[in-house]
């Protein structure tokens, strides 16, 4: 097998008593776009930081195609890096800002006019070369940002929740560009968010952080149809977790028994680590239909419905009076209304049970 | 807010008096003296019953008068580039660093703001006295620079405080070496902070008269020192032109100091 891109080797950062991050590991592929996915204080800035050079690890390595990176300073790496504050130079141009990069290279002027032209060009701002940072909104900012921190070439671009400050419109709307860029540059990209819808729209794949370590990495259709724990389910996505106790059957079988006696069963790989814990299953996952249960068919009680337009809202009580969100198609939620009882199902595969 | 000026009615009149007796009561000596340096008076009658630029001649024909002008100025661009230099230095190090003992080294670093100067002048005379540094060029450039320091380091660091250290994390990734970082990045975001703390300096150095007075030898004084001897020796109307002189140019260093603020806002 050939070297990963960029390895990052057990890495671990403390802060006198504070661990920041401990035995963070992961490859990742050339062109990919990997993100870092988890809430404040996870340590997801603190791993990017650590690759940019502006943190050093207590323990770990970081290496690219094959060689260390923490041997070099931070302005040998040859790292593009947009932060998640403005950080265009205040004092330069737009033109200036993109150039910069390559005046410190010293490359001839001819070259550094022509790539400060297709930068501005990749991120739709031809015009704007000759404006000072100040007269920009923080959207076309951070598109600057993104100009000049791929103007190099870098083999490897950082971005620490670079659109956390601009409102949602915006959001989305360079999160559509960075996706054009990323597939037009080609460059590995490593980025940082809390924001899981921004992770699923962007990512090739997802690496998410919880207190310090990665929980889970993968595509997001793996990370939320096949959450490892119960913090990556909670996290991504909306889910309904009910307590259960797993029963091993033998022959491959196993069943999750609720609080008031009733079961689920089914095969014992869809009940994942199997033991005492949490039966985790997706509010577009359950569906309920009027009437009232019948032997081991859970019933439920209508709380609350809401119309969404494209879907229907559920919240519906369970026997040990749990609340528990339910999403349907509008017209699956015909004769339901609030009040009325109910039988709650889902499909033995969309259950995870975690310890 | 509770005392909007549109608001106060009445009282506000009353402000206004106010703000012009206090205007004249600080503009009135100064144009008092202007005027007499036009004056064509040896004994500083008011008002002057002619008009004259015999004084000013005097003044700039006399080699007393013009040594200890070019005395002033070469203490003045002195202290102005030590004080920018060490403000800028002692700045970035309070601004950047943390460690023990900090606040304590913030606060000494202002003493001489809050000294009173006679108290500094008569301590740096008898020390200065026993090195041989009175009545040199030395001597009037530290005296100066220890009393226009604090408000270098005052200015500066608070440019410091609103300039964003991402700043030179971004230009680090960039490629920039420290060095070049601090050149390229740094000095010219705080370049505002760095002009005004140059004409405080230089206006500190250039007013100065206590310390200067016990710096001064008869051979090497500074203008304000020969208006203070010269005041003291005879009245005579060149005292008038050279104070003029130097509110003129102090005038022209406040015009342009307020002209930055302006800058910087913007
Ligand atoms: N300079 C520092 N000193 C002490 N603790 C720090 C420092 N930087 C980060 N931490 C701690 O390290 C942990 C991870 O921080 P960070 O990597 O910034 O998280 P994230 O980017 O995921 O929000 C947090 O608990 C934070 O308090
Ligand atoms: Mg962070």
């Amino acid at each position: 097998m050939t070297t990963p891109f960029l390895q990052i080797r057990g890495l671990r950062k403390t802060y006198d008593q504070v661990v920041a991050i401990d035995h963070v590991s992961l490859d990742i592929k050339q062109g990919e776009f990997m993100t870092f996915l988890g809430p404040s204080g996870s340590g997801k800035s603190t791993t990017l930081y650590i690759v940019a050079g502006f943190q050093e690890p207590t323990e770990g390595q970081v290496l690219l195609n094959g060689k260390s990176l923490l041997d070099v300073a931070p302005n040998q790496r040859n790292i593009g890096m947009v932060f998640q504050r403005y950080t265009l130079f205040p004092h330069l141009t737009v033109g200036e800002n993109v150039a910069f990069p390559l005046r410190v290279r010293r490359r001839p002027e001819a070259e550094i006019k022509a790539k400060v032209d297709k930068m501005l060009e990749l991120v739709h701002l031809g015009g704007y070369r000759d404006r000072l940072p100040g007269q920009m909104s923080g959207g076309q900012q951070q598109r600057v940002a993104i100009a000049r921190a791929l103007a190099y070439d870098p083999p490897l671009l950082l971005m620490d929740e670079p659109l956390s400050a601009l409102d949602k419109k915006l959001r989305e709307e360079i999160q559509f560009e960075l996706r054009r860029i990323h597939q037009e540059t080609g460059v590995t990209i490593l980025y940082v968010t809390h924001d899981q819808e921004e992770a699923l729209r962007l990512s090739d794949r997802i690496a998410v952080f919880s207190q310090g370590k990665i929980e889970q990495v993968g595509t997001g259709e793996e990370l939320y149809e096949r959450p490892t724990s119960r913090f990556v389910a909670g996290f991504i996505g909306n889910s309904n977790f009910l307590p259960v106790k797993v029963e091993k059957l033998g022959s491959g079988r196993a069943r999750a028994v609720f609080p008031n006696g009733q079961a689920v069963e089914g095969d014992a790989s869809a009940f994942a680590s199997g033991s005492d814990g949490t039966l985790m299953v997706r509010p577009e996952q359950m569906r309920i239909r009027p009437g009232t249960a019948v032997g081991q068919e859970l019933a439920v009680t209508v709380r609350d419905m809401t119309y969404l337009g494209d879907s229907m809202h559920f919240a519906v009580q369970t026997p040990w009076n749990q609340e528990l969100a339910v999403r349907m198609a509008v017209r699956d939620g015909q004769g339901l209304c609030i009040g009325s009882s109910a039988v709650l199902e889902w499909d033995t595969q969309h259950g995870h049970v975690f310890a | 807010m509770l005392l909007d000026y549109d608001r106060l009615g009445f009282w506000r009149w009353i402000l206004v008096a106010i703000g012009v007796v206090v205007m004249l009561f600080l503009l009135l000596p100064i144009l008092f003296i202007a005027a007499l340096s036009f004056g064509d008076s040896q004994w500083l009658v008011f008002p002057p019953p002619g008009w004259t630029l015999q004084w000013y001649e005097q003044l700039l024909t006399d080699p007393v008068w013009l040594n200890s002008l070019f005395t002033s100025a070469k203490v003045a661009v002195i202290v102005t580039v030590l004080s920018v230099v060490l403000g800028l230095l002692a700045a970035l190090g309070l601004a950047r660093s943390k460690f023990f003992g900090k606040s304590a080294l913030q606060a000494f670093f202002l003493t001489p703001m809050v000294l009173p100067v006679v108290v500094l002048a008569v301590a740096l005379y008898a020390f200065f006295l026993k090195l041989g540094l009175t009545g040199t060029l030395t001597g009037f450039v530290i005296g100066h620079l220890i009393i226009a320091l604090p408000f270098s380091i005052i200015t500066i660091g608070n440019s410091l405080q609103s300039f964003d250290p991402a700043l030179e994390d971004a230009a680090m990734i960039c490629g920039a070496g420290p060095l070049e970082v601090k050149w390229r990045v740094t000095l010219p975001a705080i370049r505002l902070g760095m002009f005004a703390a140059a004409i405080f300096s230089f206006l500190i150095s250039w007013d100065e008269v206590v310390l200067s007075i016990f710096m001064a030898s008869p051979t090497l004084q500074t203008l304000p020192v020969l208006i203070w001897s010269t005041l003291r020796q005879d009245l005579t109307p060149v005292i008038a032109a050279a104070s003029t002189l130097l509110v003129a140019f102090t005038i022209v260093l406040m015009l342009l100091a307020s002209l930055l603020k302006k800058g910087t806002r913007s």
